[in-house]
């Protein structure tokens, strides 16, 4: 393969994302389990790099370098244009991601990773316009690195290894996007039909370059915006816009990944692909209904007298023809493992998991597309745990098994330790899937997405899910030692025989069994612990009347709780200029209780940190001595 | 969990459990690999379209009736104005009859919101508030009692402690 080192620089790159946006991940989860609590600021940035980080940097980033080997495997060489573009790409991604880093981690920035306009010109004083710009310019970099893969791709799908009769540019296209299995005549090729990986790749090639230049407008906006204030978009297009993208970004994880399934599964099953002409159809409808769909994530808006109503209730079915490409291709791929001769390494059994969870995580989605179900789970934790099953345990398992397959038949470097790869990839899957069924549990139950601290009532289920969180980690270290061990060429480990399908599933399942003991063990553990601990006191009750409390406790709580940080007040000695001078305000006891009890603009909450009492006692404290 | 949840919790713990049979079948296929006629396999997959169209197609029929949309306000209604802000959010008034339905008309100052109310931890209904605009959340309570409002969308650095509540009398 003349792409090797390119496509290994993507997935090298890719990998030390996803072990930075992972840990990420770990720590925004713990905290909201209140293992070690980050202040509400941290929680969002790090949110928001981790949701940027971990989705498009190492997941789509991935599959971005194995669509090239993909595309090799199935006759098709880059040419110097397509080389030329993914070089680009990969530098655009990395410095992309790299100021995302930037902006977040150390600039503060907490947008969220769909920077919903006009959030980021709102930090409540947390962060600045600079820090908006570098967002959003990195963001705009990680974009234009999309749309110069999506020309590498069309570039190499359109080229000689096509074998299309006719020379013109649209039936070239036509033929790559699988239409002379529909239309043999206008789109014939000679001597052979255009392979089916080859298809997804064109399908998502044409719909980001569609998807992305609008998204790139409203950036470059955004970027002017942080600058000039004056300038100004409408914010129901702007989340149009965010979402034109943000849909079809999904596909641009999912299509390459089937691109992969459609190359490695055949090869693993020693059978060509069971497809027929049908397969076409669903690709057809792909590339036009992926496009159509964005609405579905604004379901619940529908401004009074607006047409965005009459533009969701359209979305369903348009999302619902998206089903059929996936229900096609898993169809086709289950079929050509069916009684075949799978071998169960570590790279079937990797792929074999990843079908499973494309259809457990998509049977989640169908729900998340129906409106009259999206009303209950739209922004709960459900649609978190639909898409990390997805993203994870579907792409990110192609991913995997892209890895383990290529290291030893591409690169000439055999894995240094199989079962330690299943080990990896079975930890991975349990502790994922473990993990998104808490989320989806907790969505049912109404527990909201993005909550740096969620409302009680969902600690044990959160604590409850913790130890798969750890698990994941776990699997991720034992993947790193593997790979490290495997590129420096230590000798491999001899693997086990080949076992067959029924007799690796009961492994897994005795394995899953252990596991689930071994934390079961730890869970009951938590329960016994938090029954025990003392009672949290009730939420903070602002129309209570002011209990007596001594000053000398209110000066205490003002004192160690923070508020000198940002308030002046003469009697404790504090000289804080962020927030309002308590001396010439003087506000009342009620006005101190509310702000504190449910903060404003930059004034956090102080509900989950503040006792009823203290909170009082502090009220009192301020009322009495403001001004003094 | 009431209604939709429940039913959904059911609808998808069934649908989970096929899946892992179905899995579970084909892995244990590969045990003795035999030529299959895949063929035959490929010619189905046209059926199987069949299928799924027409399984979408009756969700689709079953489902798309119950939308939020194109509500107009009932004359009998109760108006509650909300306006949503960067933390907090203001309901005038903050008490409501039971039995006839409330009008919540949503507005922002400043980012976009989601009004949400929950019963305790029972979610009741949500609108998202979209700054320059107004939205009309319609919404009859049957049980009287605290009503708790939490906003959805994520809307700055102190999103979570957006809270609000207001009482429905009989």
């Amino acid at each position: 393969m003349t792409s090797r080192r390119l496509v290994g620089r993507y997935l090298v790159a890719s990998t030390l994302i996803l072990l930075v946006s992972g840990l990420l991940g770990i720590l925004i989860r713990e905290s909201q389990a209140g293992i070690a609590r980050l202040d509400s600021n941290t929680w969002y940035a790090f949110m928001t790099a981790h949701g940027l980080g971990a989705f498009l940097g190492w997941a789509g980033f991935a599959v971005m370098g194995l669509a090239y080997w993909v595309l090799e495997e199935v006759g098709f060489e880059l040419r110097p244009l397509g080389r030329f573009l993914a070089e680009a790409t990969w530098w655009l991604m990395v410095v992309g991601v790299a100021g995302v880093v930037v902006s977040t981690l150390f600039m503060h920035f907490a947008g969220s990773w769909v920077f919903l306009y006009p959030l980021p010109f709102h930090g409540a004083g947390q962060w600045g316009k600079w820090a908006t710009a570098i967002f959003s310019a990195s963001v705009l970099l990680a974009g234009l690195s999309i749309v110069t893969w999506c020309l590498a791709v069309l570039d190499t799908v359109v080229g000689p290894a096509l074998h299309a009769v006719k020379s013109g540019i649209g039936n070239r296209l036509g033929v790559a996007l699988g239409l002379g299995y529909l239309w043999p005549k206008r789109f014939a090729t000679n001597p052979r039909s255009v392979p089916y990986a080859v298809i997804p790749l064109t399908v998502i090639g044409i719909d980001m370059i569609i998807a992305t230049l609008p998204l790139a407008l409203l950036l470059v906006e955004m970027i002017v915006q942080a600058f000039s204030p004056g300038v100004h978009v409408d914010p129901l297009l702007a989340k149009n816009v965010l979402w034109w993208f943000g849909h079809p970004v999904v596909y641009l994880l999912l299509f390459p990944a089937v691109a992969v399934y459609y190359t490695l599964v055949p090869k693993l099953a020693g059978r060509p692909l069971v497809a027929g002409n049908v397969i076409a159809v669903a690709w057809a409808i792909a590339v036009v209904a992926n496009v159509v769909v964005w609405a579905h994530h604004v379901y619940l808006d529908h401004p009074d007298g607006s047409a965005q109503g009459t533009i969701n209730v359209l979305m369903q079915p348009t999302t619902f023809a998206l089903v059929i490409p996936s229900a096609l291709s898993l169809y086709s791929l289950g079929m050509t493992i069916y009684r075949s001769d799978w071998r169960w390494g570590v790279v079937e059994t990797t792929l074999f998991l990843g079908l499973f969870s494309w259809l457990t995580a998509g049977l989640s989605g169908v729900i998340n597309a129906t409106i009259a179900f999206d009303k209950v789970v739209h922004n709960t934790l459900w649609i978190v745990g639909h898409f990390h099953q997805m993203a994870i345990v579907n792409i990110g398992f192609v991913v995997f098994a892209g890895i383990y397959y290529l290291l030893p038949n591409v690169y000439g470097k055999p894995i240094w330790s199989e079962s330690l790869a299943k080990w990896h990839i079975w930890l991975t899957f349990v502790g994922v899937t473990v993990n998104s069924a808490f989320w989806l549990w907790q969505g049912l139950e109404g527990a909201p997405r993005r909550f740096a601290e969620l409302p009680s009532g969902y600690e044990a289920s959160t604590r409850g899910a913790l130890p798969f969180v750890a698990m994941i980690g776990i699997a991720q270290i034992l993947f790193v030692v593997n790979m490290w061990q495997t590129l420096m060429g230590a000798e491999p480990r001899p693997a086990r025989a080949k076992g067959d399908g029924v007799l690796v599933a009961v492994e897994g399942l005795i394995m899953m069994i252990a596991v689930l003991l071994a934390l079961g063990a730890g869970v009951v553990g938590f329960f016994i612990g938090r029954d025990t601990a003392p009672s949290k006191s009730a939420p903070a009750a602002t129309t209570a009347a002011p209990t007596p409390a001594p000053n000398v406790q209110g000066k205490q709580v003002f004192m160690t709780a923070g508020c000198a940080g940002c308030h002046t007040l003469k009697d404790a000695g504090a000289g804080g200029t962020v927030g309002p001078n308590l001396d010439q305000r003087k506000p009342s006891y009620a006005l101190v209780v509310d702000r504190v009890t449910h903060g404003r603009r930059a004034m956090p909450s102080f509900k989950g940190q503040l006792s009823t009492a203290q909170i009082q006692a502090v009220a009192k404290y301020v009322s009495s001595v403001a001004g003094h | 969990m009431a209604g939709t949840d429940k039913l959904l919790l059911v609808a998808y713990g069934i649908a989970v459990v096929l899946a892992i049979l179905l899995a579970f079948a084909l892995a244990s296929s590969t045990r003795r690999p035999r030529r299959t006629d895949t063929e035959k396999l490929a010619e189905f997959e046209k059926r199987w379209l069949g299928i799924v169209v027409a399984i979408l197609v009756a969700l689709l029929a079953a489902t798309i009736w119950f939308t939020p949309y194109g509500k107009s306000t009932p004359a009998n209604a109760q108006i509650v104005h909300v306006d949503a802000q960067q933390f907090f959010w203001q309901l005038q008034p903050a008490s409501v009859r039971a039995g006839t339905p409330v009008a919540f008309v949503t507005r922002s100052k400043d980012v976009n919101h989601d009004f949400a109310i929950y019963k305790g931890h029972r979610f009741v209904a949500q609108i998202q508030v979209v700054p320059d605009k107004s939205s009309t959340l319609i919404q009859t309570f049957d049980e009287p009692g605290k009503y708790t409002v939490l906003c959805l969308e994520y809307c700055g650095l102190n999103h979570q402690g957006m809270v609000a509540s207001f009482q429905v009398t009989k």
